[in-house]
């Protein structure tokens, strides 16, 4: 599964490769993934096989390990609709499949789920979720827990109401589907809803929370990360921007999105919500990954959710309830002013709050956030979080949105840059104990990639300009890089061959909202351009070029 | 002069800056009064002298005469005349002043009590209204027509979505400029129910003059009803002909602009239609609302707010009867 | 006394061409289509046209919208309030293309760009054909072209309604128009 393991740990715990024997890492076998999109998925690697899920069109390959260059087996296509592209807001991307029950189960640019038989390449069953008429695509990587295959939609900008439905395994049917606005009903809050803060308990706060009719064209979607504890059945995800990201068009905490859910995975009912920024004002979208830990607390231990979240502050929530242990800067941040612990509530900072008809300047972080989607790595074994993220900061002028189904509910003009400092990005080795971070290394660049961590000691990531590096896990030391192709944005991930011989493997294709630029062949003159981000990375096209090839990397054979 | 007063008390200060119908313009009022006494005053007393003056022939000599290389004036009633002129004019300008002051301080306290709050965003050429509410599930949006509480202070919040507009209700207060990235505001506390009109007073367009707004005053418990009504969404309609009518407004061009509360269309660009036909006026105040000005109205809008930001829709005749019966289902 | 009248002669006769010529840009055109016009299938992107030398000439009602100032004003308006920007930026692109450079797919002439608007295309443009009038998408394509740098400078607007974050429309260097890839998008 894409986060390595439902804890979304995205470590792994193979040692053979070790900081003393990594300078000899060196290219095993390379695929040409034949598009030349953002490439955010991880490589699946089951049995022998490596399954590679490519942006838009989609397609599945399936390669053969066992032999000598991983020759392809077999290609699954499912011919997505074109049009589908015009209304992803941040590139064509996929990140990633799932492996479940012997087969491969994947989304598609156009609100498709398709489970394909992972030996034969052949369909199992296609289930058609999303609606790309009213602007809804989706991106995500599924995860299948407990029998269900869990689906989220995506279409914040569009003025898309957002959910998470869950799918039967074996047939592909609908089982659950809860919205993150509207009444409690579709909501699916009940009578086992215990929200741990006095504001996020009420009825009906999906409607309440929103001017009329609002939540409708809402947004909340999930199109990032679930997690899953087995042992209590529950799954964890936060929920996207509001819509439009001119929040003066809809007064109110906007619930449910911005926020964490704790659901059971069988039913779909709500166990408790956090909401993370009420009334969100930057989209600071809360979809980052929530890693499942056990931490030292008091004198025992606590059951926990590590996130470094977009609006900048690295949350430990208590996962039985959803209580905010801590909330700590690991950046930059001067649009907030802090979370309050007693009530739960971020704190805005008024000076930063975006209003219509004028530019408020310099406001971190900027729309994508200390962090975006990338996910970091958590190692148990040094106790860090490995959080590659950016320094960004942005100016941000609002205007009424418009709303017509299909396209953009924005209302706003951005321009990024990067924050103090200068450096654009940077890889932060945070510990959540000591509420700081341990190493951090700068990139001049932002980062887009999400990062591995191995139990042999060492962190691989990959920049946008495609320098894929390995860094000692203890102290941040560059101890290894390639330069690869096209910039990095997927995730690395790190398996034993069937030869017994641990390999490094990522995809570097270059795209997703941070290097749409290139891909996309935007023209930085204009820097508003791909929401403002395009001013951020303007030196980027003479840095890289499109692609989206898979490089394998292992020490060489004794 | 003293003619356009007297006409003013004639009407029935439906858009009069000589009514009472509020706080503020009463003070207004007032003011122009204590401002009218004292200039009164003053010019009979200019106008005196200078007919005294030319009445009276010059008399020989001057004011000033040198005599042994010195002056000494010859007429000492000069000077002193002039020094009390000034003393007067000084007194009565200081009186002014002070007039103002008080009648400034008075209408920003009671600014600072408002229990309501409506925020007035300006367009060429119409108002986009909207009540706010601390409960924001009941925050309204309406257009062009302004219902208010009688007795409660009222403060409006005035923004704007293009140029330099101007929110002037005679009846109830006076104007405040609406300027694109700023926001102003203007507080109200009416007095009398009754109905005010009210329109733009800075010119912002090729439509300026047809760029009214109605005010009604009306008893708290009328007001708050009219609210729960409003917030109620569009009705839906019954016969075929509006059913057909409701298919285009919702899928084609009106949808673009224009927003029905409980259908598909959310445009924002012009004014809210969720209860349209309980207006008194299309298009702020252009033309009476009544089925004929509607029909009219949607046939052709250029031809009767040339230059409005309305495109004429290429309706086949079908199209424009269904579309003006749907219209007319939405009170 | 005589060069003077000559110099106030020409200088009348100047004046006169210059205010002739600015009429013409002043000019507001308020939907003169009647209902049922569409936008001619000679508006294709350049392609190969079979037979005979390729002879697609301007639409003629390009001449009311092209360089003419109501246009192109109204043009802007339309582009943010429709939701161009949100794809397209204010030129730079995003979801969409970029529109300020010098690549068009589907053609970078004024009638073309109105039949994009219209059709759409099948990599995501939508199709306004029934939502815009033709009066609209006529404005937005001479607004579109404004981008670029097409239409002469003293016909575009001088003030952006957005976020001043790029060059303004009376200082765009004029791009040439030149074909893109629209293969394999």
């Amino acid at each position: 599964m894409p986060g390595k393991d439902y804890a979304s740990t995205r470590f792994s715990g193979l040692t053979q490769i070790t900081p003393s024997n990594v300078e000899s890492l060196g290219l095993a076998f390379t695929f040409s993934t034949a598009t030349t999109h953002g490439y955010e998925a991880p490589p699946l690697v089951v049995d022998g096989t490596m399954y590679l899920i490519t942006p838009f069109p989609n397609v599945l390959y399936a390669l053969d390990l066992t032999k000598p260059g991983a020759p392809q087996k077999w290609a699954f296509k499912p011919e997505p609709a074109a049009a589908s592209q015009g209304v992803a807001c941040c590139g064509t991307v996929n990140r990633g499949a799932v492996f479940s029950s012997g087969k491969i189960i994947f989304n598609t640019l156009d609100g498709q789920t398709i489970a394909v038989d992972a030996k034969s390449g052949k369909q199992v069953w296609r289930t058609q979720l999303g609606n790309i008429q009213i602007g809804e695509t989706i991106t995500m990587a599924p995860l299948v827990a407990g029998g269900k295959v869990l689906v989220g939609n995506s279409g914040g900008e569009m003025g898309v109401p957002g959910w998470l439905a869950a799918l039967d395994e074996s047939t592909g049917k609908l089982a659950w589907k809860a919205y993150h606005a509207g009444p409690d009903k579709q909501v699916l809050i009940g009578p086992r809803f215990r929200p741990f803060y006095a504001s996020d308990r009420g009825k009906d706060l999906g409607v309440t929370t929103w001017p009329p009719n609002a939540w409708k064209i809402g947004g909340g979607n999930v199109w990032g990360w679930i997690s899953y504890d087995p042992t209590t059945k529950t799954i964890y995800y936060g929920t996207g921007n509001p819509g439009p990201w001119n929040a003066d068009q809809r007064p109110g905490d906007n619930k449910f999105t911005t926020g964490v859910f704790a659901r059971d995975v069988n039913t779909g009912e709500a166990l408790w919500f956090y909401h993370t920024t009420p009334h969100d004002i930057y989209d600071h979208d809360d979809i980052n990954e929530s890693i499942i830990a056990d931490i030292p607390w008091g004198n025992g231990r606590r059951p926990v959710l590590l996130r470094p979240a977009r609006d900048g502050f690295f949350y430990v929530i208590d996962r039985r309830n959803g209580q905010v242990l801590s909330a700590t800067p690991y950046g930059y941040v001067n649009g907030y002013k802090g979370v309050d612990l007693k009530t739960g509530r971020m704190i805005p900072n008024p000076e930063k709050e975006p209003k219509p008809g004028r530019v408020t300047r310099n406001i971190c972080p900027a729309a994508p956030g200390l962090k975006d989607w990338n996910p970091a790595a958590f190692s148990p074994v040094t106790g860090l979080v490995y959080i590659p993220h950016h320094n960004l900061c942005m100016d941000m002028a609002v205007s009424t949105a418009n709303y017509i189904s299909g396209t953009p509910y924005v209302g706003a003009d951005v321009k990024m840059y990067g924050g103090p400092g200068g450096y654009r990005g940077v890889v932060t080795a945070w510990d959540p104990l000591a509420r700081k971070p341990v190493w951090e290394v700068k990139e001049e660049l932002p980062l887009w990639s999400p990062a591995l961590a191995t139990a042999g000691g060492l962190v691989f990531y990959g920049t946008l300009d495609g320098w894929f590096k390995a860094l000692d896990a203890k102290s941040g030391k560059l101890l290894w890089q390639f330069k690869t192709g096209s910039g990095i944005i997927g995730q690395p991930i790190s398996y034993r061959g069937p030869d017994g011989r641990q390999y490094i493997a990522v995809v570097a294709g270059v795209g997703g909202w941070a290097g749409g630029i290139v891909d996309g062949e935007l023209d930085p003159r204009d820097p508003t351009a791909a929401l403002g981000f395009a001013n951020a990375v303007r030196d980027l096209p003479s840095k890289t070029t499109p692609g989206g090839m898979l490089y394998v990397f292992a020490l060489p054979h004794e | 002069m003293l003619a356009l007063p007297l006409c003013a008390c004639s009407i029935q200060h439906y858009q009069s800056t000589f009514s009472d119908a509020a706080v503020e313009v009463r003070q207004f009022n007032t003011l122009f009064a204590i401002f009218l006494i004292v200039c009164a005053v003053m010019y009979s007393l200019v106008i005196a002298f200078l007919v005294g003056g030319i009445v009276r022939r010059r008399r020989a000599g001057e004011a000033y005469v040198v005599e042994n290389g010195k002056h000494h004036e010859t007429n000492p009633l000069m000077r002193i005349g002039i020094l009390v002129w000034g003393a007067t004019v000084g007194m009565g300008l200081i009186a002014l002043a002070i007039a103002s002051f008080f009648a400034d301080r008075s209408m920003a306290r009671a600014a600072a009590n408002e229990k309501l709050s409506i925020t007035v965003t300006a367009n060429q050429w119409w108002w986009d209204v909207q009540y706010n509410s601390a409960d924001v599930s009941k925050t309204l949006r309406t257009a062009n027509e302004i219902h208010l509480p009688v007795g409660v202070p009222v403060r409006i919040i005035l923004l704007s979505n293009d140029v330099i507009h101007s929110f002037w209700v005679p009846s109830l207060a006076g104007k405040q400029d609406l300027i694109p990235g700023r926001e102003n505001d203007i507080s109200i506390t009416p007095t009398k129910v009754g109905l005010y009109r009210g329109q733009c007073a800075e010119y912002c367009g090729t439509q300026h003059a047809n760029m009214a707004l109605v005010v009604q005053v009306e008893p708290y418990g009328d007001f708050l009803k009219w609210w729960q009504d409003s917030l109620k969404p569009a009705m839906k309609p019954t016969t075929l002909l509006a059913q057909a009518g409701y298919q285009y407004v919702t899928t084609r061009e009106c949808a673009m602009c224009h927003t029905i509360a409980g259908t598909s269309a959310g445009g924002t660009v012009g004014p809210d239609l969720s209860h349209f036909a309980s207006a008194r006026s299309i298009a702020a105040g252009t033309l009476p609302m009544n089925e004929a000005n509607i029909l009219r109205w949607v046939d052709d809008p250029q031809s009767v707010k040339p230059g409005t930001k309305m495109p004429k829709v290429p309706l086949r005749p079908a199209e424009l009867n269904a579309v003006t019966a749907y219209l007319e289902t939405l009170k | 006394m005589s060069s003077r009248c000559r110099t106030n002669n020409s200088f009348l006769a100047v004046a006169t061409m210059l205010a002739l010529v600015a009429c013409h840009r002043e000019e507001r055109h308020n939907e003169p289509n009647p209902f049922g016009a569409s936008i001619k299938a000679g508006e294709s992107p350049p392609t190969i046209i079979p037979g005979t030398a390729p002879n697609s000439p301007l639409d003629p009602r390009a001449a009311d919208y092209d360089n003419n100032a109501p246009a192109i004003a109204e043009g802007q308006f339309l582009y943010t309030r429709m939701n161009c920007v949100g794809c397209h930026a204010h030129g730079g692109g995003g979801m969409g293309p970029a529109l300020m450079d010098d690549k068009w797919r589907y053609g970078g002439r004024i009638d073309q760009i109105a039949a994009t608007i219209a059709e759409g295309r099948p990599n995501g443009m939508p199709a306004w054909r029934g939502k815009l009038t033709e009066a609209q998408i006529w404005k937005l394509s001479a607004y579109v072209r404004s981008l670029s740098g097409q239409p002469s400078k003293d016909a575009v607007s001088s003030r952006a309604d957005a976020m001043s974050a790029g060059t303004p429309a009376t200082l765009t260097r004029r791009e040439p128009v030149k074909n893109a890839d629209t293969a394999g998008r």
